[in-house]
């Protein structure tokens, strides 16, 4: 690890790493922040350490994301470990709705780990889907800490979060974005 | 058991990529559901923005929104209007930008031929 290089370990803000607008020097802040993401993917790819955060999820998402480990889905086939500390941990695992009472806690667990670190929203909860925003919970992991990657599930199924771990890594890429959910293909064959 | 033992000390590597091959139990898995384009009017789309739990779907004026990530798959939309909203068996659905997940569905147009 060339923890010496200053580059590798920028300082994320809530907005992630988008460059400011205009300026004369945008293009190349655009350039440098692509170099850089893929310099840190490429710190990503290799073992990569997983805290989670149960930020007021229903146990759920646990469930699943303990399976991870079981001979069937084995998690350490890949390079992912879990680890107790957020400071020796690449990546958060966010689950639930946010509680307000966790704000203090999530954030210091988030502040912890060193950079650069991803942070994963996962389940419906977290993505701010069951819960909505009241006095008790945030609704989302969204404004609270700065999510890279999302998976949907109620729960996701450990293939699912296989799959958003290497998403989030970028050993795969993402499919939903090509997907519209909408089956036109068989309107246009019913012919009416 | 035996024979994948034999495989890793013949090829030295034990472990699989994921997917190393489609996993079966994957068919039994709620999915989010599939929006038959044609049979989705108005009348029909806030009947299932009325019956989602979780505030996935929201009507705009030509086309449902349907947040895949506020999903929970739990089939009252399917049950709701059988034949016009189908399971769509994707559970793979990270995504690395919450908009990819929030899909806009056309509503048919109420002129009925």
């Amino acid at each position: 690890m060339t923890t010496s290089d200053p580059s590798i370990h920028p300082q994320r803000t809530a907005a992630g790493a988008t460059p400011p607008e205009g300026g004369p020097d945008a293009h190349e802040e655009q350039a440098t922040a692509e170099l850089l993401r893929q310099r840190i993917a490429s710190q990503f790819g290799r073992s990569l350490h997983i805290r989670t955060l149960d930020t007021g999820s229903c146990a759920a998402c646990e469930q699943e994301i303990r399976l991870l480990t079981a001979p069937h889905y084995d998690l350490h086939r890949l390079g992912f470990f879990f680890t107790p500390a957020p400071r020796h941990a690449d990546l958060l695992m966010v689950t639930g709705p946010m509680i307000r009472a966790f704000d203090i806690a999530a954030r210091k667990t988030y502040d912890a780990m060193p950079g650069p670190k991803i942070v994963v929203a996962t389940g419906a909860c977290a993505l701010g889907g069951v819960y909505q925003p009241d006095a008790f919970v945030h609704g989302s992991v969204g404004g609270v800490l700065p999510a890279d990657v999302w998976i949907p599930g109620c729960p996701p199924s450990p293939l699912a979060l296989l799959h958003g771990l290497l998403v989030a890594v970028d050993r795969l890429a993402e499919k939903v974005a090509g997907l519209s959910f909408a089956s036109d293909d068989r309107a246009g064959e019913g012919l009416q | 058991m035996t024979l994948w033992f034999l495989r890793g000390l013949r090829r030295g590597v034990v472990t699989t990529r994921y997917p190393a091959r489609p996993d079966d139990s994957a068919a039994d898995l709620p999915t989010p559901p599939v929006f038959r384009a044609e049979d989705l009017d108005q009348a029909l789309a806030d009947r299932l923005v009325a019956v989602c739990p979780s505030h996935a779907l929201r009507r705009d004026a030509d086309a449902l929104v349907f947040d895949v990530g506020a999903c929970t798959a739990c089939g009252r939309c399917q049950e709701a209007a059988p034949g016009a909203v189908t399971s769509s068996g994707e559970f793979e659905l990270a995504a690395t930008s919450r908009g990819h997940l929030v899909k806009r569905i056309p509503l048919r147009r109420e002129a009925r031929a």
